[in-house]
């Protein structure tokens, strides 16, 4: 329990550092905050100091912060001044999608990667398993600058199968068009997920088949098939569970060159308009949201750990 | 009684009993080989980019009858200009060479940047664990948290934005340093987090407590000691990492917070070539997507290699 409870505290005092050091950042990098919130066309000096009041940006940092915290918990964070619209609708709006995006890449990625580990790891060494290893190694090579590009060049501007400039359909207006959207932004995030899994969960497996339950298994005379799913796969998964749930964390905060390329509103995309546009609280928003995700991620990882396996618990608590 | 001389051996220093310790190369393996002289020859060529005769024509915009004759060409390689030409004309075999100079400095400057302090945070944390272990933990997943282009916006975008820095020794462009600060800052946390998890289960070795029972000092136990079993790790950590961070520069580039031109690097020419692609500009993308993937490519292989060699389990970034 106090394992649990010092992991927590942790966590809240990891996301307070992040988010005030985003907020003292990106206001000190700003000439003058209350100007760029009241945007680039409504500035006048009566308007400018209108904000100023109502933002508090005349206090010292850690009043302002006290005050945005305030305004966290009352998910009352402001309007934006060049997307017209509140931070709270802006992200309510675009994080979803980011969402969608991450939940896609990783069912794909899964999809693909657990027959073609267990495949490869049940004929090891075999043809298939030394093509999925190089296969896999090029992958994990491959940036996804360059990926994103090729899949936007052939699939959308040449074949034209799926659209470039993704608009945002929801999968229970239209299904169809919603897969279509996400298609090649999911495709772009999935292939270095493949690889990682594949890898990860063949050498996990290659160990566990050389365990004495598979070989007693095998003895009483189960099927090949039965062994590996349910006996091999069953005991491999744990380290996949968790680079799974860290992966996720990653895309997160990782869509926004997606994002961007295949111009998907989402949370990344926002960000990244919100950077180039001085758009102060979406940013802080922004980040504070990306922060808590992957705060969030990182400790149902690490409680994952501790409830599994008892010596971490203890461990990390006498340490 | 015989003289019998006790024979006291020197202490060998780091560099030769790591040395000594890397079992020999049995088997060079084809892939390694590939990758090794690829890093070469490309290492060469950056390095000697100003003096070597065939890369002269660096952004080189053509004039008059060139000009002319360069638009024929509709940018395809030839035996002139080996990777063909941009919309601009410009050499996109010497601009290539020029953006490998400026994407290997930044990957290596940071990646040695972040494991020297990487290293020491994380053979801090792990030696001394208790309250230095738990306050840097907090500063790893600070950083770990931390979305990288906010990250990006506040170094690149304020502090280094525009013009010359000067060090006093060396004088550099301003943004180039921070694109080299945002990596160094992205890559710090993972590198600590393995160092610290290795100096952990090392620092409970045999030797180690021999030596503290001999009375020797914190400081000397982890230079001494621990470091150059670490070495082994951190030396294929380097290779990996400075993958990672090629790809990295790659998706800064491609957000505009890269560096700037006249110093272009492979993830800024792809970025600026991509939207003529259908205009005929594919060689001057395909190029540079190439020259990148080899290159993060090759150094996996050297840092799945050492890995493999030196039986690390836990050197994956």
């Amino acid at each position: 329990m106090r394992y649990f409870a010092q992991r927590f505290l942790q966590l809240v005092v990891v996301f307070l550092i992040v988010t005030f050091v985003t907020m003292v950042a990106i206001q000190a990098a700003s000439k003058d905050p209350a100007r760029d919130l009241a945007g680039p066309l409504n500035s006048t000096e009566a308007r400018v100091e209108e904000i100023r009041k109502h933002y508090h940006l005349d206090r010292a940092y850690p009043i302002r912060y006290a005050y945005w915290l305030k305004n966290l918990v009352t998910v009352d964070l402001g309007n934006s001044p060049t997307l017209g619209a509140s931070v709270r609708t802006l992200v309510g709006q675009r994080a979803p999608i980011t969402l969608l995006l991450g939940l896609y890449s990783i069912v794909l990625a899964l999809a693909i990667s657990l027959p073609v580990a267990v495949y490869a790891a049940y004929r090891r060494d075999g043809p298939f398993d030394r093509f999925i290893s190089g296969a896999t190694f090029a992958a994990v090579s491959l940036p996804n600058i360059i990926l994103a590009v090729l899949l936007g060049y052939f699939f959308a501007t040449r074949w034209r199968i799926f659209p470039y400039a993704a608009s945002k359909i929801w999968p229970w207006d239209n299904p169809g068009e919603h897969f279509k959207n996400v298609a090649l932004p999911t495709v772009t995030l999935a292939v270095g997920l493949v690889a990682i899994f594949v890898r990860l969960l063949r050498s996990d497996l290659v160990n566990t088949l050389q365990s004495d339950f598979i070989v007693m298994a095998r003895a009483k005379g189960l099927s090949p098939a039965r062994i590996l799913w349910r006996h091999a796969l069953r005991s491999s998964l744990f380290s996949l569970m968790t680079s799974v749930a860290l992966q996720f964390g990653g895309i997160l905060g990782g869509a926004v060159v997606a994002e961007q390329i295949f111009a998907l509103p989402g949370m990344g995309l926002l960000l990244f308009q919100a950077v180039q546009q001085k758009d102060l609280l979406v940013v802080q928003a922004c980040a504070a949201l990306f922060a808590l995700a992957v705060v969030i991620i990182n400790f149902a990882v690490d409680m994952l750990y501790a409830v599994v396996d008892p010596r971490i618990r203890h461990a990390r608590a006498l340490g | 009684m015989s003289d019998t001389v006790i024979e006291i051996p020197s202490r060998p220093n780091i560099i030769t009993s790591l040395v000594r310790r890397i079992p020999p190369l049995r088997k060079w393996k084809f892939g390694l080989v590939l990758s090794v002289s690829y890093i070469v020859v490309l290492t060469f060529l950056a390095v000697f980019a100003n003096v070597l005769p065939f890369v002269r024509r660096y952004n080189v915009l053509p004039k008059g009858a060139e000009a002319r004759r360069l638009a024929s060409y509709r940018g395809k390689p030839s035996s002139e200009y080996w990777f063909g030409n941009d919309k601009l004309g410009r050499d996109t075999f010497a601009r290539s060479v020029y953006a490998a100079q400026k994407t290997l400095t930044i990957g290596l400057a940071s990646i040695v940047a972040a494991l020297v302090i990487g290293g020491l945070l994380g053979m801090l944390a792990g030696y001394y664990r208790g309250w230095y272990d738990r306050v840097l933990s907090v500063i790893f997943d600070v950083l770990l948290a931390f979305p990288a282009i906010v990250l990006a916006l506040i170094v690149v975008g304020r502090f280094f934005q525009g013009g010359r820095l000067n060090l006093g020794v060396f004088e550099m462009d301003k943004r180039f340093f921070g694109v080299i600060v945002v990596l160094t800052l992205l890559s710090i946390a993972p590198l600590a987090r393995i160092v610290r998890a290795q100096t952990l289960s090392l620092s409970q070795r045999e030797y180690v407590l021999a030596a503290r029972g001999l009375g020797a000092s914190s400081w000397r136990i982890l230079v001494r000691e621990i470091l150059p079993n670490l070495l082994p790790a951190m030396f294929s950590v380097a290779f990996t990492g400075l993958a990672v961070l090629l790809v990295a520069e790659g998706g800064l580039a491609f957000l505009g917070f890269s560096v700037q031109l006249p110093f272009p690097t492979w993830g800024f020419m792809i970025n600026e070539a991509r939207s003529d692609l259908t205009k005929g500009g594919g060689w001057a993308v395909f190029f540079p997507c190439v020259l990148l993937f080899l290159t993060v490519l090759a150094f996996n292989v050297i840092g799945d290699r050492v890995a493999r060699r030196f039986d690390i389990r836990e050197a994956t970034l």
